[in-house]
């Protein structure tokens, strides 16, 4: 297993920023998200997730600080938060942190939603 | 709305952007970092804006009968697009060709969109997208969150070309404050 590290480009705003940290378990996705097949663009960062609970079964902390995704980046979201759930409920040590901007309503909305669908507890903390 | 508030709106009216062809998701996001600029001076609608157009012109990226094949691969939608700014709203119209049979499927969806209110829309939006079967097909909640993000009604039209397909028309309507 290796890191992640993808950086923004202004070229592709509709890629997001990522960086999963094997060493620490910190798992950040941030900037835009709304390119076409979500699902290619997500489904190794879920897997990544699965090897590392898999392998590594340590602290996994995922740090969520998108100022926009759309509604197919949602669904994969989603996907992700029904992973680290399920290795919280069989004793993982797991803390979903979403930064929201205190001007945006809808997306404090949509973490709500998140956490109803998903059942994972999200903190939510303003962008500083 | 009063004759006088409806010339008022009318005398305001300009169009921001039109746009018929291919929907790109470069040109989409071009179109989206315009959309910004045009509305940055008003911050509650500029963000609900910019996520409508997003999801609404994606549904004719991904949806349209009418497509372009890219590299054998991948299916571009073509549609139409068109952003208005009135004298206290903005409209965002999507339009694209859809078969005759899924026309019907859509008719009844916006019905249903707009006769839920917020609370029942949100609900419908979590069951859709919990149930929704994934991977290429998205959440299929785009219609939904374009209504909650707007707090207005749809309004949409089905024109038939022939035995086989339609034009579909959607147009939401975003207050400025």
């Amino acid at each position: 297993m290796e890191n992640i590290t993808l950086t923004s480009s202004p070229e592709t705003p509709y890629f997001p920023e990522v960086n999963f940290d094997i060493e620490s378990g910190k798992c950040e996705i941030s900037g835009e998200s709304y390119m076409e097949e979500t699902y290619k663009f997500y489904l190794p960062l879920i897997t990544w997730i699965k090897q590392y609970i898999e392998t590594k079964n340590q602290k996994i902390e995922l740090i969520i600080k998108l100022i926009y995704l759309n509604t197919s980046s949602t669904k994969c979201i989603l996907d992700m938060l029904e992973v680290l759930k399920d290795y919280q409920d069989k004793g993982g040590d797991v803390k979903v942190i979403w930064y929201y901007d205190i001007d945006d309503p809808d997306m404090v909305d949509e973490v709500e939603d998140f956490e109803v669908e998903s059942g994972m507890k999200i903190e939510l903390r303003e962008f500083e | 709305m009063t004759d006088q508030a409806t010339i008022n709106q009318d005398l305001f009216k300009r169009t921001l952007l039109s746009y018929r062809g291919p929907f790109y998701i470069e040109l989409i996001s071009v179109f989206g970092t315009n959309i910004k600029e045009f509305t940055k001076e008003y911050n509650n609608s500029r963000r609900k804006l910019f996520r409508i157009f997003i999801e609404l012109s994606q549904n004719v990226s991904y949806y349209s009968e009418h497509f372009h094949m890219v590299n054998n691969i991948q299916r571009i939608g073509l549609g139409e697009l068109v952003l208005k700014e009135y004298e206290t709203f903005f409209t965002f119209t999507t339009s694209n060709k859809v078969k005759n049979s899924d026309a019907n499927i859509l008719f009844e969806r916006c019905k249903i969109v707009n006769q839920s209110d917020q609370l029942e829309l949100r609900h419908l939006k979590r069951e859709q997208r919990m149930n929704s079967p994934g991977e290429k097909f998205g959440a299929r909640i785009g219609l939904i969150q374009a209504v909650m993000l707007s707090k207005n009604k749809l309004k949409y039209k089905i024109e038939k070309i022939d035995d086989k397909f339609s034009i579909f028309s959607i147009t939401v309507k975003i207050d400025k404050n």
